[in-house]
């Protein structure tokens, strides 16, 4: 169900899955080209939650999906303060309100009022803006070697998106919500710690977007699992 | 550096073209030493080399500068093998 959500900069679309009563579960998606590649794989572990009884929504933040905000003038702390907007108003009408972050969504949650925190793959700001400006490489552009990205300045085209310089020099300093209650589920690929590592495929990745609705399940039911104990 | 490294760093180098382009997995254990990378593979276009080496610095914990990234480390598997070991071993 299609539904929105008021932040102090404006309103923002936001879908809604499960039931209408319980704790809910906000969804933050990876950022730029890798929310394109997680999207559908996103939804399959919202309706896995739905189908286990747990409510669910996705929000599009400013800058991105319906907003009427253009992306090159988002930035970090707009994504924040939306999404503890969004958190406030949500825990106003439900017992409980969990986070669930997929890689660079884990950096919009931080300020957020949640119960719990609950990451796949987190990722670390300064990773991701380096694996977006080493998109540069892909459209022909080479970087002359040891010279710093500039920070300031007019947007820049990264990956097919125009990104304002100030949101990157934010995600190059952001890390993902350490704040417990947390747990943090991995790929059994990556060599970074988690409470969990599960097999399969890094989708984010894939220059074809793809879905894996049997790692999905395991991650429902992990999630499931894990606020549980809190549901109210 | 011992055999057991290479060898991991050889499948991990196989794992993540596995993952990075969607190749079978018959498919990457097919490859060989000569076997061409850039411009050999149509799955490995430069968007691709982007997310395939972002991929590597996760999975083997290294850091990779653009101006390391040349023609020739993508030349063949076993190009790539060499590059991602030397800089494993730094």
């Amino acid at each position: 169900m299609i539904d929105h959500y008021d932040w102090p900069g404006g309103r923002e679309a936001m879908l809604r899955f499960g039931p209408a009563t319980g704790p809910v579960v906000i969804a933050a998606m990876p950022l730029f080209e890798e929310a394109n590649r997680s999207r559908a794989f996103m939804v399959s572990i919202l309706r896995a939650l739905a189908e286990r009884g747990i409510a669910s929504v996705l929000p599009d933040l400013p800058g991105t999906g319906e907003s009427l905000i253009e992306t090159e003038d988002a930035i970090l702390t707009d994504w924040t303060t939306a999404f503890s907007s969004l958190t406030d108003m949500l825990s106003a009408e439900r017992p409980a309100v969990h986070g669930l972050a997929l890689r660079g969504g884990a950096l919009v949650d931080v300020t957020a009022r949640l119960a719990t925190r609950w990451q796949f793959a987190p990722a670390s700001g300064d990773v991701l803006v380096r694996d977006l400006l080493r998109t540069r490489l892909a459209g022909g552009e080479k970087s002359p070697a040891g010279e710093a990205f500039e920070f300031s300045g007019p947007p820049v085209e990264l990956a097919g998106n125009r990104i304002g310089r100030a949101l990157l020099a934010q995600l190059q300093a952001a890390e993902p919500a350490a704040r417990p209650p947390l747990r943090v589920v991995r790929l059994d690929s990556d060599p970074l710690p988690a409470d969990r590592k599960l097999a399969g495929t890094p989708l984010w990745r894939r220059s074809e977007p793809g879905n894996d609705p049997a790692l999905a399940a395991l991650l429902a039911d992990d999630i499931a699992g894990w606020i549980a104990p809190c549901a109210g | 550096m011992l055999p057991d490294d290479i060898a991991e760093i050889d499948a991990t180098v196989r794992g993540v073209l596995r993952d990075v382009l969607g190749l079978s997995e018959e498919r990457v254990a097919a490859f060989r030493s000569e076997t061409p990378l850039f411009g050999a593979l149509p799955e490995l276009d430069s968007m691709a080399v982007a997310g395939m080496l972002t991929e590597l610095e996760e999975r083997l914990g290294i850091l990779i500068e653009d101006d390391e990234v040349d023609g020739e480390m993508l030349e063949s598997f076993g190009a790539l093998v060499r590059f991602a070991a030397t800089k494993a071993n730094q």
